[in-house]
């Protein structure tokens, strides 16, 4: 059926626009650092949490704007946090290996936080559409997706609008790709890690709480986008934003229309196989020309 | 006597006197845990020759643990073959593909790697959950066959027990600690850690980095495919579980807190992890609250920042405060 | 040199291990293991389980406990893995020294477990874990006090012949023994009534996004779904077919409908069904009525569901046992013996209906009904049972088309 087909794809793109809202961050915070944080989907958690609270404390549509922009804030602060408590002290100082493991340890610490503080039964945030829904033209999805799409854009839109115009942006964008040549240049190269982080760690953050609206939240949620952010960036190249752009919606679509017309059950793997395969010919993803670009 | 001796004789009464602990210690219960630690020595182990000397980032060596588990397992449920055979058959089949997944490698490094790898053991653990006909899914395979009974002598183990099954993992750990020790000293072992601290330099002397690396993927894999099956034929029950990601990232945490690329660094690890476990839990009783996992994230966050060496690295050091220098030659790295 | 702190570090552990075993005293009270997943994702229903066991020992120990003895219970964590699981219940059997181990929970835990009890001849009464082979195993210690899950299914069976007769049906399960079992069974029964079934698909526990297959089922429109799914994805399920406007007659099973699922879907779950134990509802039966009032006021803020039914019946089974089997005497294995013969003839009413045992140890007196959630006044969900008319208190409802809905 054609409209099948269609409403797949619709799907496909609401989730990949979180998707890629996630992975910007990872891949920034790549770009910039040349760290690979597997705790960046414990950052969409966290915001899903403050989002939560807040919308106890302040219900209806106000409240749930405004809870995405705690969770920004809350997850920016916990970003830096952690980038200077965790990772600082480790960048430079061993292989690779180190900052994944420390990572590794940093995603068992919070996952297991907000199990022991939250507990494990799924919350909601409540809909702030109550659950209207739209039909476009046979095509029917609910309006909180619509919103989620178009906030994911607007949020991208805006920090492309920053990395090209900002002092900050261009900051960013010089430190990844010369972090040396850029310290020459005068830039403060510490401000500009934790500028970064907050920025990544924020955009993870509104990303958890689009996702944990539009599905539930509980504190084992930040181990899937995690492995779909690095795939999204992975695909599009580490340090590439436009690539992690273009990889998120594409693995939205890729998985939703696999998930339909070859296997549900291996949907989760759809986007293993895809980076497997892409990795096999390009070693530096699908748009990476080189590491850290 | 010299130091060196002196070394070789406490290790070799100890480990003697671990063959007598059963004598000791009657507690099932006990020897389930000390079991269960042996096992996953040699898990540890098994992922310290890739990670810790080879310097690959292998965060899928859960599958391959799985994958010997439900090897063995079947062949003994449905063909009938003796679980002895069937060890070895696991690991055999593990390390196939631990060998193919050497050939990603070869081209990927760091996340790359990483993500390649635990893509690989969320592929395979997908596949034990739909491929019902053959792995029962999700409930996995139970009453899978104990280990044959043996005799040596007048004495006879029928593995009822985990007394028997204590003995059994205690050897094989042994055996694999022989068996890498020997791998790592020798130069095979030297030029995986060339390999590791400088890939391209290691080539430039000449060394095949890609015959190495896929040859530790294929060790690796073995050592850990031969610790799924005796999991397999002493718990009785393996399910896709076993190849989860939370499964690697205990052996990965075992090793990084007892020492990375050392010796008994994983040894350490897995005896010390698994027992902290099984404290917690009677603490938890007390408490009511789970921070196990909180610990182990946190320790693992501590070991890299403070002790990157792990406790053997630690343990290291206080040898050396307390009891001086001057051991000049002694070859390096590690040894016992 | 390593070596030797190695050992002296296992020292350490051994000596912290004997140090917190609980000395044995004269009046020792009477100890049940009971086993559970007490952290982890399922912990929520395991400690509602574990409420109403807790509702069972208040009654039984403010009555003096038995033989003068006070119950003591034991908990193991099983964390929902085998191998924990096993460690759990070898620590109680072989450790503490347990009478009987009840609870239970996660079948794939369970079934390692059960057949470890069983070999050391301690009886093992098994509650919620519902897949048949924990007791198809001719393992004579083996009890379970839950229906299993051909059971459940068949709660629904007389339903769908004698009022639904649906004509087309469609499978989206969960990717467990449950939802394969029980596809078999459904799959079965729809052949007997001619439905034809229009298409099977299945998901990874632990999915959020559902919009693909329900996409499809909304194509092949069948009058009824089968799904089988535990809490978190039945309510992500539900809410993404009210987003693709589809709908359909769902037919579950009552693990879903917790406290959780409802909080999740509020009126969007209305006219959803499962096969399920609702002691709330079955307020008819005064023995199940006096278990629900006596929950209700010892913990307030909680409903007293299927998982605390079970688990206050399990307890209750036990203690019964314990009791015709006679005073403990210290001699375990006996003990355990006499008990497991107490256990046999078991013939007792309690919160879920009669509890008697078959051949195999499986209760074959309780029987789930098919419950549909229905919307009160002010909108807001709870299951009623809807057959047979003796015990139902209220009736089927068709599903309405979205739009038509009156709470939205």
């Amino acid at each position: 059926m054609e409209s099948l087909f269609l409403q797949q794809t619709l799907n496909g793109l609401i989730i990949g626009s979180i998707y890629s809202l996630i992975a910007i961050g990872l891949t920034m915070i790549f770009g910039v650092m040349k760290i690979a944080n597997f705790a960046h989907g414990d950052y969409s958690m966290v915001g899903a949490y403050t989002a939560v609270f807040f919308v106890a404390w302040v219900p209806g549509w106000f409240g749930w704007v405004g809870s995405i922009l705690a969770a920004a804030a809350v997850v920016g602060v916990l970003g830096v946090v952690t980038e200077r408590l965790v990772f600082r002290p480790v960048i430079g100082r061993w292989t690779d290996i180190d900052v994944i493991m420390v990572s590794i340890g940093l995603f068992i610490l919070l996952e297991n936080l907000a199990q022991l503080f939250f507990g494990a039964t799924p919350r909601i945030i409540s809909d702030p559409f109550k659950g209207a829904t739209v039909n476009l033209g046979g095509l029917s999805t609910s309006v909180l997706r619509l919103f989620c799409l178009g906030f994911s854009c607007v949020t991208i839109a805006v920090l492309q609008i920053f990395l090209n115009r900002s002092k900050f942006g261009i900051a960013i964008r010089a430190a990844s790709q010369n972090s040396f040549a850029a310290q020459l240049m005068g830039i403060d190269i510490n401000l500009v890690y934790r500028l970064t982080f907050a920025v990544g760690a924020a955009l993870a953050g509104i990303g958890g709480v689009l996702f944990g609206t539009t599905f539930a939240v509980h504190p084992i949620m930040g181990a899937m986008p995690t492995l779909k952010a690095f795939i999204v960036t992975i695909l599009g190249g580490m340090g590439n934003i436009r690539g992690a752009i273009f990889g998120g919606f594409i693995l939205g679509v890729a998985e939703s229309l696999g998930g339909n017309y070859i296997s549900m059950q291996y949907q989760h793997a759809i986007g293993f196989f895809i980076i497997i395969l892409v990795l096999l010919v390009r070693p530096s993803g699908l748009f990476g020309a080189k590491e850290g670009t | 006597m010299s130091h060196r001796r002196v070394i070789r004789l406490c290790a070799g009464l100890f480990v003697a006197a671990l063959f007598f602990v059963p004598q000791v210690i009657e507690a099932r219960y006990i020897l389930h845990i000390l079991v269960m630690a042996g096992i996953y020595t040699i898990m540890t182990m098994s992922w310290n020759l890739l990670a810790g000397y080879t310097g690959q980032l292998n965060l899928g060596h859960a599958a391959f643990f799985g994958i010997g588990a439900y090897t063995s397992a079947l062949t003994a449920m449905n063909f009938g073959i003796s679980p002895w055979l069937g060890l070895l058959g696991g690991g055999c089949v593990a390390a196939f593909f631990g060998l193919l997944l050497g050939f990603p490698s070869l081209r990927l490094s760091g996340p790359y790697l990483a993500i390649t790898t635990i893509g690989f053991a969320e592929i395979l653990r997908l596949v034990a959950t739909n491929w019902v006909e053959l792995t029962r899914g999700s409930l996995g395979l139970s009453g899978i066959p104990l280990l044959t009974p043996i005799s040596i002598g007048n004495w006879t183990m029928k593995f009822y027990f985990e007394r028997d099954y204590y003995y059994v993992v205690l050897v094989a750990a042994l055996l694999t600690l022989f068996i890498i020790r020997r791998l790592v000293q020798s130069e095979f072992g030297i030029s995986l850690q060339a390999l590791r601290d400088d890939e391209h330099g290691a080539q430039s002397i000449g060394i095949n980095t890609a015959k190495y690396k896929l040859a530790a993927f294929t060790i690796s894999a073995f050592f850990a495919g031969f610790a799924g099956g005796l999991f397999a034929h002493f718990s009785r029950l393996v399910c896709p579980h076993t190849m989860s990601l939370h499964v690697t990232f205990d052996a990965l945490t075992m090793t990084m807190i007892g020492g990375l690329g050392s010796i008994g660094g994983p040894i350490l690890g897995a005896v010390a992890l698994t027992f902290l476990s099984e404290w917690l839990r009677v603490l938890e009783g007390f408490f009511k609250v789970d921070i196990r996992l909180v610990l182990y994230g946190m320790l693992l966050i501590f070991t890299i920042m403070f002790m990157r060496e792990g406790l053997v690295g630690v343990i290291k050091s206080l040898k050396d405060r307390f009891l001086g220098f001057g051991r000049a030659s002694d070859g390096g790295a590690d040894h016992d | 040199m390593k070596k030797f702190f190695i050992f002296v570090f296992h020292a350490i552990f051994l000596a912290g291990f004997s140090i917190s075993a609980v000395p044995v005293s004269a009046s020792e009270p009477i100890k049940i293991g009971i086993l559970g997943p007490f952290t982890g994702s399922l912990a929520f229903n395991a400690s509602e389980m574990r409420k109403g066991m807790e509702l069972a020992l208040d009654g039984v120990n403010s009555k003096g406990g038995l033989f003068g003895r006070q119950v003591e219970l034991v908990f193991g964590d099983t964390e929902a893995k085998p191998d924990k699981g096993l460690a759990a219940v070898k620590k109680l059997v072989t450790r503490d020294n347990v009478l009987v181990v009840g609870g239970g929970y996660a079948s794939s835990v369970n079934i390692a477990t059960s057949e470890f009890c069983h070999y050391e001849g301690c009886p093992n009464v098994v509650a919620i874990a519902i897949s048949p082979t924990i007791t198809a195993r001719g393992y004579d210690f083996v009890f379970r006090t839950s229906p299993n899950s051909p059971q459940f299914l068949e709660g629904v069976n007389e339903w769908l012949e004698k009022i639904k007769r649906p004509k087309t049906v469609a499978f989206f399960m969960e990717n467990s023994d449950y939802g394969r079992d029980g596809q078999k069974i459904w799959e079965a029964q729809c052949k007997k009534l001619g439905a034809k079934v229009l298409g099977s698909f299945y998901f990874e526990i632990g999915s959020s996004d559902f919009t693909a297959p329900i996409s499809k089922l909304k194509d092949l429109k069948p009058d009824v779904v089968f799904s089988i799914a535990s809490t978190t994805e039945a309510a992500l399920i539900q809410r993404q077919a009210k987003e693709l406007n589809f709908v359909s007659q769902w037919i579950g099973v009552g693990g879903q409908f917790t406290e959780a699922f409802f909080e999740m879907t509020g009126p969007v779950s209305e006219y959803a069904m499962g096969s399920s134990l609702e002691p709330t509802k079955a307020m008819k039966d005064p023995i199940t009525a006096a278990f629900v009032n006596a929950y209700k006021a010892k913990f307030p803020e909680s409903r007293p569901g299927i998982f605390s039914s079970q688990g206050y019946d399990n307890l209750m089974v036990i203690v019964d046992a314990i009791k015709r089997a006679g005073e403990p005497t210290g001699n375990l294995v006996a003990d355990r013996k006499k008990i497991r013969d107490a256990l046999k003839v078991t013939d007792i009413r309690l919160s879920q209906g009669l509890i008697q045992f078959d051949e195999t140890g499986q209760v074959f007196t309780v029987f789930p009904s098919p419950v549909q959630v229905q919307l009160d006044e002010n909108c807001k969900p709870d299951t009623q049972i809807i057959f047979p008319p003796e015990r139902a208190a209220s009736e089927y409802q068709v599903p309405k088309p979205w739009a038509e809905r009156r709470c939205k």
